[in-house]
């Protein structure tokens, strides 16, 4: 039986779309096929493996910071616990979305904070679940000394003075909730795969619970990205490599992108963030991650059901940037991109009611990224590759060097400077 | 004059001799540059010491053109912008202040340069290297000289219309539907003969661009253009070009920032020279501009002042445009209050003009008809009607209904009368400003609406005064009736500033009802008054004043 994930990338394949590498002159000898030598090939991938790697790298949000992140939200789950009225083993905390994917990235101005989700769960009596309202509110009443600020499903805690802020989104375990109210507050959603994990949140705005499963999509990610879509006789040509480093020292080269889905997640990411700076599309309908997470993994997920191969992250990297515009259902004229962990839940819901904006958005930086891309990859200079992954996706050249330089010792400090008045 | 940095040398090595000798007389020294990682490179850095140093001018780094709008904290010449020498005339040796410079290079600049501290530098002073790119593209023949705006950015990147005015080259980012594009237009005078519709496409931005995200090339731009714009607005654009050679302007803009570009195949460019005019074909790449925001939240208070949206809406009626009135006039105006209607029947004479804002070139000129031609013409964010007339006239044809605060500055007993029979039936506030002579004092009394001036039948002018007035310190103007007394501009500035700031209180608050009626009072100290007539006292209520230079009181208005 052929997977959703797999129609998705048959629907896509259909539509033809061709290859950013298809024309370019640079690629010939890797699409021709005049080289052959498996390590030749891959030495010719590393050429822009190096430069994109190292644009992943700085993008990344390194684990010290993320477990200084985690600290200050169990800090805050024992807070929240101690003013609360529900036992303390009633509730649990932990992250999720980029966090719990590891594709968090930092902002292009790297003063800005990064957002760290986290869902707290509470199992409360099925009585005190027929008040969604009131249930949010409690949770918003025991952070309001640490100023959180309500949102359409969570709570916002600014944390003034450190590099992110957090999100706390208030649920219940699914079960709590009686199968009639949530059929008939939300008669819609229902769960899908990773039922286990499924929660029901409150949506404000219509005051009423919402299936959400953001830990079933956390592991859905993290489920798909292990599986392997590069071919073996790459990766043996770089076992190879590595035992015989004393005879061909190549591997020096030989970077790792073959994380390749979360490398996509996090180089798709950056590149939309540049292009709201760049004004190219607008800041208020960019589009939002979890669509950019959903589009890459089913697309992922759907080569690895239909058994493709690859025999380099880059070649990955161009069939995932190639379909994924393409993965966008377009059903009874409305725009679909579902949550493969809650049935019903369409991520693209907005995309339906805002004149288009969201889609052309969508569109516009996807093409966006398509022309960046091949820009990239028509180089061959290793020189001009690097320059151009900085350019595109905003990162400034490798850093070093200034602390082993000369000091001079000033003169005497000087008096101090005359201030200016106003004129 | 020769140096000798041979000593320098040894502490820093990096510093090479000789000295090289650069444009302007000025001397330089080159300094060793260190291993760049990939990206940090530039070509030379020198160390320069102008002509005349060290006497005069300071020393200075310059970096080679290649790292000009590449590295943080150049100007255009690829100068170091940094605390560095402090200059001759603060007793430092040459050496010394050099040695300022060279640590200054080392740990302001280089080290943190590359280890990246400087990284995110371009963010913080975006326009000033905007202005750079700019001035490195701008040319005499450019078909534009810059971009000004008169309204916010819009929530949605749209199409609109613009004025290109010539000979200034100036484009106004709006067309005549806003009544402030007119009043920019008519300021310009001559300079803006001829007005040449463009197009603008007028684009929202979420961030400030740094030279690595501003738009470089015609593609980037129109990767913008398609991104942004709805497809209408598109071809709109895109068809003027092939149809009459319109301009077209690119304006990239947020509430802090604007960037503008002048896109190619506009209309060649036609300037006067000498004998005749020439004729520039246009551009082959995008123009970058500067751009000046002239709406009254930007020229009036800087983004500062929230209030000015409200003063926009109002209408202040000022009667009488003499000594206090016309400056006072001007001060509201630069306040933003969007409409003031001036009522005078007074000619401008050589007599007024030491305390007038009006000056020589005025006389024999109605005052409010000067006046008011001065002030729309300066300020754009206001509109002033003359009425060339006495308040009885201008009450005989015209009723308070739409005026918002009735500012009395002609110091008239008739007048005080009349309009307190008008605001019977129009209540409205009302402000009485006038001066004491030498300007020994001045008084602003603000009168809700509802609140009388007159006592009965009394008026409380005299009576609210800070000074006992002998009878012979007013003197008769030779050959007129009026009252004169001597005083200077300067004397009177205070009492200006003390009604001006008085009437913006009333002006804002004029739509709540405040309780009570008050008299704000300027009041200048014994010494003063010592100084202009012998034996002069302060009322009792004034007397706090008598030990100071001046001051200001409040009281509630009896």
């Amino acid at each position: 039986m052929i997977t959703k994930s797999a129609e998705l990338v048959k629907h896509a394949e259909q539509k033809f779309p061709a290859r950013l590498t298809k024309s370019l002159a640079s690629f010939a000898a890797l699409r021709e096929g005049y080289i052959t030598d498996a390590r030749d090939r891959l030495e010719e991938y590393d050429l822009w493996a190096k430069a994109l790697s190292e644009a992943n790298s700085h993008i990344a949000v390194d684990k010290e910071e993320i477990a200084a992140a985690t600290d200050a939200y169990n800090e805050v789950a024992d807070y929240l616990a101690a003013n609360l009225s529900w036992p303390h083993e009633s509730i649990s905390i932990k992250p999720q979305g980029s966090v719990s994917t590891k594709t968090l990235i930092r902002s292009p101005n790297g003063s800005e904070k990064f957002d760290i989700d986290a869902v707290c769960k509470i199992d409360i009596s099925q009585i005190e679940a027929d008040n969604p309202v009131s249930f949010f509110e409690s949770i918003g009443q025991a952070l309001k000394e640490l100023e959180a600020q309500p949102k359409r499903r969570c709570w916002k805690i600014p944390f003034t003075g450190r590099r992110f802020y957090l999100e706390f989104t208030p649920s219940i375990p699914l079960n709590t909730v009686s199968e009639q109210t949530l059929h008939s507050m939300a008669p819609r959603y229902s769960v899908s795969r990773y039922g286990e994990t499924a929660l029901a949140v409150v949506d404000m705005p219509t005051e009423s619970w919402k299936t959400s499963n953001s830990e079933g999509m956390s592991k859905w990610v993290n489920d798909t990205s292990e599986r392997r879509l590069i071919r073996t006789i790459a990766m043996e040509a770089h076992a190879y490599d590595r035992a015989a480093a004393s005879v061909s020292p190549v591997p020096d080269q030989t970077v790792d992108i073959t994380d390749t889905l979360r490398v996509a997640i996090r180089l798709f990411k950056r590149h939309r963030d540049m292009c709201a700076r760049r004004g190219i599309i607008d800041a208020d309908t960019k589009p939002i991650s979890v669509i950019i997470v959903t589009l890459l993994t089913s697309c992922y997920e759907g080569l690895a059901d239909l058994n493709r191969s690859f025999e380099h992250p880059v070649e990955l990297l161009d069939e995932l940037a190639t379909l994924m515009p393409h993965l966008v259902l377009e059903l009874d004229g409305k725009y679909r991109v579902d949550n493969p962990t809650v049935e019903g839940e369409n991520f693209a819901e907005k995309w339906n009611d805002d004149g288009g904006d969201r889609y052309k958005s969508f569109m516009d930086w996807t093409s966006a990224l398509s022309a960046d891309l091949q820009t990239i990859l028509a180089e061959k200079d290793p020189q001009a590759i690097s320059k151009s992954v900085r350019y595109v996706f905003g990162i400034s050249p490798p850093t070093g060097g200034g602390n082993s330089l000369t000091n001079l010792q000033p003169p005497a400090p000087r008096a101090t400077p005359a201030s200016r008045g106003l004129a | 004059m020769a140096l000798d940095l041979s000593s320098l040398c040894e502490q820093f090595p990096d510093l090479q001799l000789p000295a090289l000798s650069r444009e302007g007389g000025a001397t330089a020294y080159q300094l060793r540059l260190p291993l760049f990682q990939d990206g940090r490179e530039f070509k030379w850095a020198e160390l320069r010491l102008p002509k005349g140093f060290p006497k005069y001018g300071k020393a200075f780094i310059q970096l080679s053109p290649d790292s000009v709008l590449r590295i943080p904290h150049l100007d255009r010449a690829g100068v170091l912008c940094n605390e560095g020498d402090p200059g001759p005339g603060l007793g430092y040796s040459s050496e010394d202040r050099i040695k300022f410079v060279l640590h200054g290079y080392l740990e302001q600049f280089l080290k943190p340069w590359l280890n990246g501290d400087l990284d995110g530098e371009f963010e913080n002073e975006t326009l000033n290297y905007w202005a750079i790119a700019v001035a490195k593209a701008r040319s005499k023949t450019d078909a534009v000289r810059g971009v000004w705006t008169i309204d916010s950015p819009p929530t949605k990147a749209r199409v609109r219309s613009g004025l290109l005015l010539i000979p200034n080259r100036i484009i106004i980012a709006a067309d005549e539907q806003l009544r402030i594009t007119n009043r920019l237009v008519q300021s310009m005078g001559p300079a803006a003969k001829q007005r040449v519709r463009v197009l603008v496409a007028d684009i929202p931005i979420s961030h400030a661009f740094t030279p690595s995200t501003w738009p470089r090339s015609m593609s980037d731009l129109e990767r913008i253009l398609q991104g942004r714009l709805t497809s209408a607005d598109y071809s709109r654009l895109q068809h003027s070009r092939r149809g009459r050679g319109m301009h077209r302007v690119v304006l990239l803009r947020n509430s802090e920032v604007s960037f503008a570009y002048l896109l190619p195949g506009g209309p060649p460019t036609i300037l006067d020279v000498y004998r005749g005019k020439k004729t520039s074909p246009s551009l082959h790449k995008p123009l970058p501009l500067m751009t000046s925001r002239l709406d009254p939240d930007w020229t009036v208070g800087r983004d500062q002042h929230p209030e000015i949206s409200g003063r926009q809406a109002k209408h202040v009626l000022v009667l009488g445009v003499g000594a206090l009135g016309s400056p006072i006039v001007d001060h509201i105006a630069k306040a933003g209050v969007g409409r003031i209607s001036v009522v005078d029947a007074d000619t401008m004479s050589s007599a007024n003009i030491g305390r007038h804002l009006l000056g020589a070139d005025s006389i024999g000129q109605n005052k409010v008809d000067a006046i008011a031609q001065r002030i729309n013409l300066a300020y754009p964010a206001t509109e002033v009607t003359p009425y060339a007339m006495s308040t009885t006239e201008w009450l005989k044809k015209n009723t308070l209904v739409d005026v918002d605060v009735v500012l009395d500055l002609t110091g008239e007993p008739d007048v005080r009368v009349q309009i307190e029979q008008v605001r019977l039936s129009y209540p409205c506030p009302l402000l009485i400003g006038w001066m004491e002579p030498y300007v020994a004092a001045a008084h602003a009394c603000m009168l809700p609406a509802g609140q009388k001036w007159l006592k009965g039948a009394q008026d409380p002018l005299s009576y609210l005064e800070a000074v006992v007035w002998p009878s012979d310190v007013i003197l008769q103007e030779p050959g007129c009736s009026s009252r004169f007394q001597s005083y200077t501009a300067a004397a009177a500035e205070h009492a200006v500033a003390l009604v001006a700031e008085c009437s913006l209180e009333m002006i804002d608050n004029s739509a709540t009802v405040t309780s009570d009626s008050s008299v704000r009072s300027w009041v200048r100290g014994q010494r003063f008054l010592d100084k202009h007539w012998p034996g002069l006292t302060h009322k009792e209520w004034a007397k706090a004043a008598s030990v100071y230079d001046g001051l200001i009181l409040n009281r509630q208005f009896p």
